[in-house]
């Protein structure tokens, strides 16, 4: 059981929305805009590895 | 059994981060979904292992086809993934993705089950040709 990365996910959504606001409200929106986007990255390497972990799972169990 | 009690709650718990970062990140609300189905994905079949162990001893003790076999669980893993990725496309508002992939999977599962259809084919025909 891997709750600490479901509660990784999840900050990295806070800090990255917070920032995107308060980058927003000073005016830099194309920084506001690429840390949209770094966060996403990151979450995504995150989630990447858990699909193939499941695909990986999923097919020397089931004999593929 | 303990661990099935912290899946539950660990599941329960990411609806809710889930609900309160759609309102800024949809992207990343979707993301954690995705891995939370993914991580509970995977623990549910490590309790299919000896299952599919037992299911293997009944196969020797009942000395059935491996093929047959073989392609059932193929099938069954084929429907799992299927039946998950299409509810998270169609939980992100791409009903039509879902769809799409329900059909690739039922593509493959027929394409995969097509021995299975011409020995059955080779029977009956055998059964008839006696006659």
């Amino acid at each position: 059981m891997e709750i600490d990365l479901i509660f990784k996910i999840a900050a990295v959504g806070i800090i990255v929305s917070i920032l995107n606001q308060v980058l927003t409200r000073s005016g830099r929106d194309e920084q506001a805009t690429m840390t949209t986007l770094a966060g996403l990255v990151v979450v995504l390497m995150i989630v990447a590895q858990k699909i193939s972990e499941l695909f990986e799972l999923v097919k020397t169990l089931f004999e593929f | 059994m303990e661990q099935y009690f912290q899946i539950v709650a660990g599941v329960l718990l990411a609806v809710v981060l889930i609900l309160s970062l759609q309102k800024q990140g949809q992207e990343t609300a979707l993301l954690l979904s995705v891995f939370v189905c993914c991580m509970v994905g995977c623990l549910a079949v490590g309790y299919l292992r000896p299952v599919l162990n037992f299911i293997r001893k009944l196969e020797s003790v009942g000395s059935l086809d491996s093929e047959m076999l073989g392609t059932l669980l193929k099938v069954i893993g084929i429907a799992l993934i299927a039946e998950i990725s299409s509810l998270i496309c169609s939980d992100s508002g791409n009903s039509a993705m879902g769809k799409a992939l329900q059909f690739l999977a039922s593509a493959v599962i027929v394409w995969l089950s097509l021995p299975m259809l011409t020995a059955l084919l080779n029977l009956v025909e055998g059964i008839l040709g006696n006659i």
